[in-house]
């Protein structure tokens, strides 16, 4: 009975992504009860080895719409949760073709997340267990082949090369794999522009206002004068200086250095002492 | 060559029984002096010197007999190998006696000069001379010979007629067998003859039965539960893991048996660590490493080394193996630093012998990617060692590319040796080098030219875009790659002079770094150094001796015979 209730719960959900976030979670908390009662909330021992793989799928597809929905309102936290619920299912899962579309996209978006808050050691250990898990199954999808891997897979690759034009372009409407993806280009964009910003104080002695705009990709000179002023820098004549960082940095970088030489040389003087 | 080899026998076998008649004496003057002095280690290390000298030299002999075989002895060969198991008992048993568990080592140690002549029938005919029926581990003496395929074979049976005809392993097997009739046989043996089962099994690959028995043998070592088998039981788990890895669905799915042998091996650590068994406890950290990484368990392998400590004192090759999982473990996390310092030391670390060169070679592969990935040009050298050329070659393309920054061709070799990469499971590593193929090609365009338009970087690259190619050089230069300034209206990139590199803290880094690695190769070896037990009793005797001398100096000074000025007059010259 609880079965069924489950299946209900579900399919309505799924079919109305549109609901607002405190009435999906009303609805997945119901779900959740009704997993606790049939003993399925977490893959034991007793769900696999009896025959229950419905109640395994009905479980798996709860997290997956509980992913889902904490996206659509912006809650990484709840998010991170609900992946980390699912992976003991994705373990489960059949091993060959048993990656379907849904998980696909989990993977995708919590990818994403992870590039979005610059945890590219995590980024690449789950990268690595996909390419892993789909290189040698034989038949598997194709990493970066795939809609929504490959999506997160080419933006961090664009993203350490600098090409931040692609991942602007990337994030327009259209290029994005699915809704969810989208959520995430407000905070790349921000991501990107600042990088733009503090490789450009570097690279370029001074730069027009007119081409800023379309190197930060920003809407109007308006807004170009604006972020200067937050970064610090200098307007002047339609043009935009950097403060420069050099001349401030030398005295300091000097008495570091022989800061250095000394430790390094009373560290060797010491180890000599030991040995001799 | 016939003529050589009748004298060559009984020297042999002389040797042979001299390593035997020597065991009791050896452990029978240790025991008295144990509770001595400092003596103790010379005479059974002695003797077991020339026990344990045999083997190499058997297994020259043995090239030897097979020659001779048809003319002399037929069965000298299994005989041969029979006594080579039955003469590790003398090492178990001192092992047992001194608590010391180097014995165990060498024991286990000669298991890879058996390993060779090793048959279900040679093990099955030492294992029922070994154990009587009667003993109490006789149930475990029949689950061997039933895993090994020999389970008609009777147990406690006296050396077969055939050694008769042989008049010298006659006495020796003959006294073996006796002695062993009185006595109990010890765990340590009946383990040690699950080894060279398991070792067996593997090598017929036959991996189901294997699995079954080392979980048999785990139980047993388990609830015998002694401190002399640690050794031993190291390499019960090790084997174990292996025959796991080979079971159908092979490792990188996650039904492989491999993920259900887990709690035993993290219940095995716990134990070992309890018990301060450094054998068993490297060991089981390094097949837990390797388990997760099979797997593809990235963080949880990670989460693994920082709760564990492995043991400093392990191992030499479980240090390199473990070095060599943690530098993978972090390449991944794309922490390169430490990664490229636990791969250098794997590397080092490596045996240099030629039977462990597939470790020396995929330990090196992964430290050229690490060296790559960090923005380093490997050593020419490297890929110029004979064992390592022809494994390495696929890398020594990669290596050309990377160092001319020439992408077009980086893509072509990988497209090309993509299934070797991936293979070596250094792909998702290698395709992160990307970035640094352009960033090396942007600094070769900025060494050239002092000023270029960036319409032409991007042609030479083989960049997307015009744009792309103005954010990737204003990077390169936020990043120190290049020292160059943009020109954005005109569109070039202009380079700046290259200055004195002596003046800047470079010169100062490299010889700092140079110099800690001789200190830490001093301290290694420091450490490595071994002191042989109750040395220090020795020392302490001359100690009391030279006191007692001093005494007695005192006394002479007192009674005045040694001047006390001449004494003051030195002092004052110092």
């Amino acid at each position: 009975m609880a079965e069924r209730d489950l299946t209900n719960l579900l399919s309505h959900l799924k079919s109305n992504p549109t609901l607002s976030y405190p009435e999906t979670t009303a609805l997945l908390s119901r779900a959740k009860l009704l997993l606790l009662q049939l003993n399925a909330l977490t893959p034991a021992a007793t769900t696999t080895t009896t025959n229950q793989p419905q109640l395994l799928a009905l479980a798996r597809t709860t997290y997956e719409q509980g992913a889902l929905a904490s996206i659509r309102a912006k809650n990484p936290d709840a998010f991170t949760r609900y992946v980390s619920q699912l992976r003991p299912f994705y373990e489960l899962s059949p091993g060959s073709g048993g990656r379907d579309e849904e998980q696909n996209k989990i993977t995708g978006l919590y990818l994403l997340l992870l590039l979005t808050q610059g945890l590219y050691g995590e980024f690449h250990s789950e990268l690595e267990a996909l390419s892993s898990a789909t290189g040698h199954a034989g038949g598997g999808v194709d990493v970066e082949g795939d809609r929504y891997l490959g999506y997160p897979i080419r933006l961090e690759r664009w993203l350490m090369e600098g090409s931040y034009d692609r991942v602007w372009k990337a994030m327009k409407k259209g290029e994005v794999p699915c809704e969810e993806f989208g959520v995430f280009s407000e905070i790349l964009t921000s991501q990107i522009r600042s990088e733009i910003a503090s490789s450009s104080e570097r690279a370029y002695p001074s730069l027009p206002l007119s081409s800023t705009k379309s190197l930060l990709f920003l809407e109007s000179e308006g807004a170009v004068v604006e972020f200067a002023r937050s970064r610090g820098w200098t307007v002047k004549d339609g043009q935009i200086f950097f403060p420069s960082a050099q001349e401030t940095g030398e005295e300091e970088q000097e008495q570091e250095m022989s800061q250095m030489v000394i430790e390094n040389t009373l560290g060797y003087a010491r180890q000599l002492e030991t040995i001799v | 060559m016939p003529g050589k080899t009748p004298d060559k026998e009984p020297v042999e076998n002389g040797g042979y029984r001299g390593g035997k008649d020597l065991k009791p004496k050896g452990k029978k003057t240790s025991k008295k002096d144990a509770d001595d002095e400092m003596t103790v280690v010379v005479p059974p290390s002695k003797a077991s010197k020339q026990s344990s000298a045999p083997p190499p030299n058997d297994a020259e002999g043995d090239v030897a007999m097979d020659d001779a075989a048809e003319g002399e002895v037929k069965v000298d060969p299994v005989v041969q190998a029979i006594n080579d198991i039955k003469s590790n008992y003398a090492l178990l048993d001192r092992a047992v006696a001194l608590f010391d568990a180097r014995y165990s080592l060498r024991a286990l140690r000669s298991i890879s000069s058996i390993r060779k002549r090793l048959t279900p029938d040679i093990l099955a005919q030492a294992i029922s001379e070994t154990f009587p029926a009667s003993s109490a581990s006789a149930n475990a003496a029949k689950q061997m010979l039933q895993t090994i395929g020999r389970s008609d074979v009777s147990l406690g049976r006296q050396p077969g007629p055939e050694m008769e005809i042989d008049s010298e392993p006659k006495s020796s097997g003959g006294k073996n067998g006796a002695k062993k009739e009185v006595k109990e046989v010890i765990p340590e043996v009946d383990v040690f003859l699950g080894i060279l089962t398991q070792v067996l099994l593997h090598d017929n690959k036959q991996f189901k039965q294997g699995f079954e028995f080392s979980r048999y043998l785990i139980d047993r070592i388990r609830s015998v539960n002694r401190r002399t088998l640690d050794s031993l039981s190291a390499k019960v788990y090790f084997y174990y893991s292996m025959f796991a890895e080979q079971i159908a669905p092979l490792p990188p799915s996650p039904q492989s048996p491999i993920v259900a042998i887990r709690p035993t091996l993290l219940a095995a650590l716990r134990t070992a660590v309890l018990r301060k068994d450094v054998d068993t406890q490297a060991s089981v950290i390094v097949l837990l490493l390797r388990n997760y990484l099979l797997t593809s368990h990235i963080s949880q392998a990670d989460l693994l080394v920082s709760h564990t400590q492995f043991p400093e004192n392990a191992a030499n090759n479980q240090v390199a193996r473990f070095l060599y999982y943690l530098g993978r473990t972090r390449a991944i996390q794309l922490r390169y630093t430490e990664a490229h310092e636990h791969l250098t030391a794997a590397t080092r670390k490596a045996p240099s012998s030629a039977c462990a060169v597939g470790f020396s070679q995929t330990a090196t592969k992964l430290l050229l990617v690490v060296e790559l990935l960090m923005g380093d040009i490997p050593d020419r050298a490297t890929f110029r060692q004979p064992s390592m050329e022809a494994a390495l070659h696929p890398y020594f393309l990669l290596v050309q590319a990377v160092r001319v920054g020439n992408l077009e061709d980086f893509e072509t070799i990988i497209a090309d040796h993509a299934d070797t990469f991936r293979r070596d499971g250094t792909y998702t590593l290698i395709l992160r080098l990307r970035q640094n193929v352009i960033k090396t090609g942007i600094r070769m365009m900025s060494l050239s030219y002092s000023r270029i338009s960036l319409r032409d970087i991007c042609i030479r690259l083989h960049l997307g875009s015009e744009e792309s190619a103005e954010y990737i050089v204003a990077k390169a230069i936020r990043d120190g790659v290049i020292e160059a300034t943009l020109d954005r209206e005109r569109g070039f990139m202009k380079s700046k002079e290259v200055g004195d590199i002596y003046a800047t803290r470079e010169p100062g880094e490299a010889f700092h770094d140079r110099i800690r690695a001789c200190l830490a190769l001093h301290d290694e070896s420091v450490k490595a150094m071994r002191f042989p037990m109750n040395q220090h009793r020795l020392e302490l005797k001359n100690a009391q001796e030279a006191r007692e001398r001093e005494r007695e100096m005192a006394k002479e000074i007192q009674e005045g015979d040694l001047d006390e000025d001449d004494l003051g007059g030195e002092f004052e010259g110092m």
